[in-house]
């Protein structure tokens, strides 16, 4: 029985491997106006205090707009991004948002840097933002 | 001694093998058994088999990945491991563990953590340290290291379980144990250590830190001091107290009487000493409120020195103030490097310190002269209300700066005139000057200027990873960072922050309060309960960049030799990639951009034979490599770079080096990004 489960887990986790190969861009669209509206006023309560109101960084705290931040992200996955932010942000309470307010306040950040906005929401899971490639340019 | 009410829990160790025993002790071993390699600080072992010719063919021998020592993983991983007999001990993780790892294959030996609940969640130095320290008498061997909660524990090297006999139980309570009370308690009282102590003999070396000082929330503070413990008993031997006391030499220069409650002046880096000499030599940082001090005016003896100690009393044999009434964020970063030199036909036992102001100081470290002059030169007065400035610093006259000391528009970005033009726009708000202009009151432009802009201060030159000198050639080979460009002002405190006049922040910004790295973020911090700013609260402000570009030209950071049987600085090379936002910059289109270096201030230099290796601090693309940033190597003779191996990510702690079984390793600690912590060992192939 033990056995069983093994193989099942497993199966599992390479199905997950398989759904984490990279298909689709940044530049395609991958969250919604809205979704970047709502992560603006996240990212206002959550993140403003140390990498400031326009996103250029104060003290130690790094600028998130701009092309040295979208270079240090270039070849990641928006995955490896969103749990970068999702784990240990804000720095003094890290991980303490739901999910999905983690993913507008990515979309926010998307927007800032000039990645278009599309139909569809970003999405919450991890897995699934671990199929975006994260591109600094097209 | 750790009282009951205090007693904090031990987490324990998980013991996975025996220490000791993973490997035979056939074939040539060379270890590393302290932070930097030996207690002189060198980082250096004379080891060749990985060499210029080969460096480039290094395989990763194994990793270590420390997301799991600690309940949340760590991007600021920064220690430096030990080797001794064929085991690795380390820091690691967000609970500042020490792991024990076999030097060959990585795997965990033994796992010794603390767990100190509130007392480690108030700890001003948190994460994983810069790590442990090693001592043996030829039959035992015990690794000491300080916690978060500032606790000395000494552990036995074979198991990683407390030496009972040594303090209480095996640990010092170095809050209960200072001889200055530390207000207003034990718990949540304001001292830490996050270095490595320093094991001399039978006597080890321990120091002090503190929160960051940029926005105290008070003019008074606990006190740092060093102390030395023995390393059998946990007996306290010493304690130096880096702001004199009533009655002794130095309390004079602290004016108003304010020795009695200004506070920090620790002694945050690593430790070096002669033995022979009998003498520690203890760097020694900035008193309270790094950018305001008009609440201690006076010179301030001993912060912003280098002290030599007697290794058995602590008592001060001398000292040499670098910068009096300091108000830069300057203060001593890393371990003095204690090296013979040849001068003028005459050998000299030196002492040379490396500084963020990217001057080397050099001294005769018997007697504290030193070997070229440093006259006292006068520097510009500042116009804080209330602040008091000293009118005159010390200049070393050789060797000469090894990195850029001030800001003038000879500094700035220059790729195209273009873009020069946008520079001096940008900086007409703001005030250049060279070293030691001192921070100003901000303005709102015109009247301005709104901050000084400094090449440093908290992160310029060279911060805690250190310097490293080849004892054979009497050179010192040292990182720099040439671009930190800080703008610093004071701006009056909003109401209820502090009792100081002035915090470093800028006028129509909100005040913030800054944090050392790592501030709440170890294994012990609990979740902040206060409710998070409003919305549009944050300070924002245009960025110092032209076109998203750095605004002083490069190299943004070098490594240079400096040989100081000349004083002369014998070569100097941009260190790291340049990148990838500069190489494909727009704006740099038919522009050939040497290589730039990156700005960074935590890349510290391993030494072998004949080379010179050193991370990048930051990943990069290029048609040469993947994602991933470069561990290099460089001739030791020419500053060339003879080969290099890719990292998954910045290095973040400064490698070593060390043999087993006549094959040699290196160990450099990655982080930064969305890399977490990692120790990664490479090694040759086995063909």
């Amino acid at each position: 029985m033990q056995r069983i489960f093994a193989l099942v887990a497993m199966v599992a986790v390479a199905a997950i491997a398989a759904m984490a190969q990279p298909t689709a861009s940044v530049w395609e669209g991958i969250y919604t106006e809205a979704q970047a509206a709502r992560g603006s006023d996240g990212y206002g309560k959550s993140c403003a205090a140390c990498h400031g109101a326009s996103l250029t960084g104060t003290g130690e705290a790094p600028a998130l707009q701009g092309a040295q931040f979208v270079s240090d992200f270039n070849g990641e996955t928006v995955g490896d991004l969103f749990d970068r932010i999702r784990t240990t942000m804000p720095q003094d309470n890290p991980a303490s948002l739901p999910r999905d307010q983690y993913a507008d306040i990515l979309a926010f950040l998307l927007k800032e840097n000039g990645f278009p906005a599309g139909a569809k929401e970003l999405d919450r899971r991890s897995e699934y933002l671990k199929a975006i490639r994260f591109e600094a340019s097209k | 001694m750790i009282g009951k009410r205090t007693r904090l829990l031990l987490l324990g160790t998980v013991m996975l093998g025996v220490a000791g025993a993973a490997q035979g002790q056939t074939g040539a071993n060379v270890d590393w058994p302290t932070y930097t390699g030996d207690i002189a600080g060198s980082k250096y072992k004379p080891l060749d088999q990985i060499n210029a010719a080969n460096f480039s063919k290094l395989e990763v021998a194994w990793r270590f990945k420390t997301d799991n020592i600690g309940n949340r993983p760590e991007f600021k991983l920064e220690g430096t491991p030990l080797e001794v007999g064929g085991v690795v001990y380390a820091t690691a993780g967000s609970r500042r563990a020490v792991i024990a790892l076999d030097a060959v294959t990585g795997e965990l030996l033994w796992v010794h953590g603390e767990k100190e609940g509130a007392r480690g969640a108030a700890a001003p130095r948190q994460l994983s340290g810069r790590g442990p320290s090693y001592w043996t008498d030829g039959k035992e061997a015990r690794i000491l290291y300080v916690t978060p909660g500032y606790q000395l524990v000494c552990l036995d090297a074979k198991t990683g379980q407390r030496i009972a006999s040594f303090g209480d139980h095996g640990a010092v309570d170095l809050k209960a144990d200072d001889d200055q009370k530390i207000l207003p308690d034990l718990v949540t009282g304001e001292i830490g250590w996050q270095s490595a102590p320093t094991v001399v003999g039978d006597a080890v070396l321990i120091g002090s830190a503190f929160r960051e000082g940029f926005t105290p929330s008070s003019y008074r503070n606990n006190k740092g001091s060093a102390r030395a413990y023995d390393v059998r008993t946990g007996k306290k031997l010493w304690q130096f107290h880096t702001i004199p006391q009533k009655g002794e030499v130095g309390y004079e220069t602290w004016l108003n009487g304010s020795a009695e409650y200004t506070g920090n002046t620790g002694v945050w880096t690593e430790m070096t000493a002669d033995p022979e000499a009998g003498l520690a030599y203890l760097p020694v940082e900035s008193p309270t409120s790094d950018f305001y001090g008009g609440k201690h005016p006076g010179n301030n003896l001993y912060a912003n020195s280098l002290v030599a100690v007697d290794l058995k009393t602590g008592k001060v044999k001398w000292h040499f103030q670098f910068i009096h009434h300091e108000v830069w964020d300057y203060d001593m970063s890393s371990a003095p490097l204690l090296m013979d030199i040849t001068v003028r036909g005459k050998t000299i036992k030196a002492v040379a310190e490396p500084t963020k102001m990217g001057m080397l100081y050099v001294f005769d470290r018997i007697t504290g002269k030193p070997i070229w002059p440093i006259p006292e030169k006068a520097v510009p007065k500042g116009d804080v209300p209330g602040e008091w400035y000293a009118p005159t610093q010390p200049i070393p006259s050789k060797p000469a700066a090894y990195s850029r000391t001030g800001v003038g528009v000879d500094d700035l970005i220059d790729f195209t005139p273009q873009m020069r033009q946008q520079a001096l726009a940008l900086v007409k708000d703001y005030k250049m000057g060279p070293i030691y202009t001192p921070p100003v009151v901000s303005r709102q432009p015109p009247v301005g200027p709104i901050a000084v802009l400094m090449a440093g201060a908290a992160n310029g030159g060279t911060n805690w990873p250190g310097g490293s000198f080849n004892p054979e050639n009497h050179t010192v080979y040292v990182y720099a960072c040439n671009s930190c460009l800080s703008a610093t002002a004071l701006v009056a405190p909003p109401p209820g922050m502090t009792d100081l006049d002035y915090v470093e922040g800028r006028v129509g910004q909100r005040v913030v309060m800054v944090n050392a790295a790592g501030t709440n973020q170890g294994a012990d911090a609990p979740p902040v309960k206060a409710p998070p700013p409003a919305a549009g609260g944050g300070s924002g402000g245009r960025a110092l960049t032209v076109n998203g570009l750095p605004l002083l030209k490069p190299p943004y950071s070098t490594i240079s030799a400096i040989n100081l049987d000349s004083g002369e600085i014998v070569w100097q090379v941009a260190h790291g990639e340049t990148p990838d936002y500069i190489r494909g910059h727009a704006a740099l289109k038919g522009i050939t951009v040497p290589r730039t270096g990156q700005t960074g201030f935590n890349i510290g230099t391993l030494l072998t034979k004949d080379l010179v290796i050193a991370g990048d601090a930051t990943v990069t693309t290029t048609p040469e490599h993947p994602r991933g940033a470069m561990l290099r190597a460089y001739d030791q003779k020419t500053g060339k770079e003879v080969g290099n191996v890719l990292m998954p990510a910045g290095q973040s702690g400064s490698p070593m080096t060390y043999m087993v079984n006549g094959k040699q390793y290196i160990i450099v600690a990655v982080s930064g990004g969305d890399h977490s912590g990692e120790y990664i060992c490479y090694t040759l192939p086995n063909n």
